[in-house]
C-alpha cells in the first residue's frame, strides 16, 4: 500500500501552487520579515505588553476533568493548559494581488493551526483561539509570505477597503489609516487592529515589489494578475463542484 | 413641469485614490477651465471618529481628511477621491480636461469618460430635504440627508464662496 498523498486543492497555474504551498504544512513558508512579540502585542491590542494573560478557568493540571476518551486522545494547546481567554485578529487582502484571502486564510490555518475558529467572509477573515496561542500564530502570519504590508493589513473593525483600487502610495485603503508608509520605504502601524494610537510605531517593512506580488498571489485577478479562465484544471474543478451541488444538493452522488 | 436643461458631463477616473494633497492640485487645474458649471468629488468617506469597534466613538486621527484651498476658497473634503465628476457647459471643453489629466497623471493612468454621472432628477429624500422648488444646480452634488452644503468655487476669487444657504 502507497503512502496517501495530500491533495491540498486543483490548479496548475501558479496561483494553485501558491494556494496548495500555503496550505501544506508540510512546506516551509519563507520568513519575509522579523517581528517582536512585543510588537504582536501592540498590534493586536487585547493586553498591555508585559502584562500577563487574562484566564476565563483555572490551569487544566488544577482541574479535575471528566473521565472522557477524548481528552487523552486531544493534547489541549498552551492557551487551553493555561485556561487563556478566547481573543482574536482579522486580516483585510486586498483584490490586487494580495499573497493571501480570506478563503485561502481559513484552508491554511485550518492545516497549520489547532484549536481555532476562523471566520471567513469576502474581505476579511477573522480567527479566534486562547490568546497565547493567538500570539504565535500571528507571527506566522505576519512574518512570511502570507503576508504583504502594503496590501494585507490587520483590522479587527473598519474593515473596508479590499476591493478598492489602492491608495497613491500603493497602500490598501484604510478608514483608520492604521498604517501608514514612511518616506523611507517602511511600513508603520500608528494604531492597533481595532484603530487605537499606539504609544509607539510599529515596524512590518517594506511592501513588496509587483513582480514578487504576481509570483505569490493566491488570487486569481484577470487584469492585474492571473486569470482563473487561463487555470483550465481549476475550471474544470469548479464546473464540477457546480454541477455536482446542483444537481445533488449536498450530497453529490452521481446516478 | 418644470423644463430642465441638460448639460454634458464627464467622469474623471484615476487608477488610484487620491491623497487631499494630489486632488487640490489635480482640482486648481480643472477649475481654470471655463465653462465647467459643477464638480462632483466621490470616494470612500474617512470618518472624523471609529465608526465601529471596541474603539467606537475615539477620534479618528489620520492626514486623509483635509481641508484643502482651491484657487482661494476652502473645500471640507472628506473623503479619499476615487472619481471626479464634472458637469460642463459644451462637450468640446472635454478634450480640455482629458489633456489636462493626461499631463497630470503621470505615476499611474487615469481615463475620462463621457456620459451622465449626476442625478439628473430630485429623488424623494431631496424632494422631503428641500420641498418642490429645490434649486436644480444642488440636486445630486451632496447627500440631501447631511448638513454639510456644496461649496461654491469661482476661479477669479471674487465671488464669496464656502456653503450656500439652502
Amino acid at each position: 500500500m502507497t503512502a496517501r498523498t495530500h491533495q491540498y486543492g486543483p490548479g496548475t497555474s501558479i496561483i494553485a501552487i501558491n494556494r496548495r504551498k500555503q496550505m501544506d504544512p508540510g512546506h516551509k513558508l519563507t520568513v519575509m520579515r522579523s517581528i517582536t512579540d512585543e510588537d504582536i502585542v501592540l498590534l493586536l491590542g487585547h493586553r498591555a505588553p508585559g502584562a500577563s494573560f487574562k484566564t476565563m478557568h483555572p490551569p487544566l493540571s488544577e482541574q479535575q476533568e471528566p473521565d472522557c476518551p477524548m481528552r487523552f486522545l486531544v493534547k489541549p494547546t498552551e492557551g487551553a493548559k493555561h485556561g487563556d481567554r478566547v481573543r482574536y485578529v482579522q486580516f483585510a487582502d486586498s483584490m490586487f494581488n494580495a499573497p493571501c484571502q480570506p478563503y485561502q486564510r481559513t484552508y491554511a490555518e485550518m492545516y497549520r493551526f489547532r484549536a481555532i475558529d476562523p471566520g471567513t467572509l469576502s474581505g476579511r477573515q477573522i480567527v479566534e483561539c486562547r490568546e497565547r496561542d493567538l500570539e504565535q500564530y500571528c507571527r506566522l502570519l505576519i512574518e512570511t509570505e502570507m503576508f504583504d504590508p502594503a496590501l494585507v493589513s490587520l483590522r479587527g473593525a473598519t474593515v473596508h477597503g479590499h476591493s478598492l483600487r489602492l491608495s497613491e502610495d500603493g497602500m490598501q485603503f484604510d478608514a483608520l489609516q492604521r498604517c501608514v508608509l514612511g518616506k523611507d520605504g517602511m511600513v508603520r502601524y500608528v494604531k492597533d487592529q481595532i484603530g487605537l494610537p499606539l504609544n509607539r510605531q510599529v515596524e512590518v517593512g517594506k511592501p513588496l515589489d509587483q513582480k514578487w506580488l504576481r509570483e505569490h498571489s493566491t488570487i486569481f485577478h484577470c487584469l492585474v494578475g492571473t486569470a482563473l479562465r487561463d487555470d483550465a484544471e481549476y475550471v474544470e474543478y469548479l464546473q464540477r463542484i457546480h454541477t455536482l451541488r446542483t444537481r445533488y444538493g449536498f450530497m453529490p452522488k452521481e446516478a | 413641469m418644470q423644463e430642465t436643461v441638460t448639460y454634458p458631463q464627464c467622469r474623471i477616473v484615476p487608477m488610484r485614490l487620491l491623497s487631499p494633497d494630489t486632488t487640490k492640485r489635480l482640482l486648481e487645474k480643472i477649475v481654470r477651465v471655463p465653462a465647467i458649471r459643477r464638480i462632483l468629488l466621490n470616494g470612500q468617506n474617512i470618518p472624523l471618529t471609529v465608526p465601529y469597534g471596541p474603539a467606537r466613538g475615539t477620534e479618528n486621527k489620520t492626514n486623509l481628511r483635509k481641508t484643502i484651498e482651491i484657487a482661494g476658497n476652502t473645500v471640507d473634503l472628506h473623503v479619499l477621491v476615487g472619481t471626479i465628476t464634472l458637469e460642463i457647459e459644451d462637450k468640446t471643453v472635454i478634450e480640455q480636461i482629458r489633456a489636462i489629466c493626461d499631463d497630470f497623471f503621470v505615476d499611474f493612468p487615469c481615463s475620462v469618460q463621457e456620459g451622465r454621472f449626476m442625478k439628473s432628477q430630485p429623488s424623494l429624500v431631496d424632494y422631503a430635504k428641500y420641498g418642490p422648488q429645490a434649486d436644480p444646480s444642488v440636486i445630486g452634488l451632496v447627500d440631501p440627508k447631511r448638513k454639510e452644503k456644496p461649496s461654491f468655487i469661482h476661479p477669479l476669487g471674487d465671488r464669496v464662496c464656502g456653503g450656500c444657504e439652502l
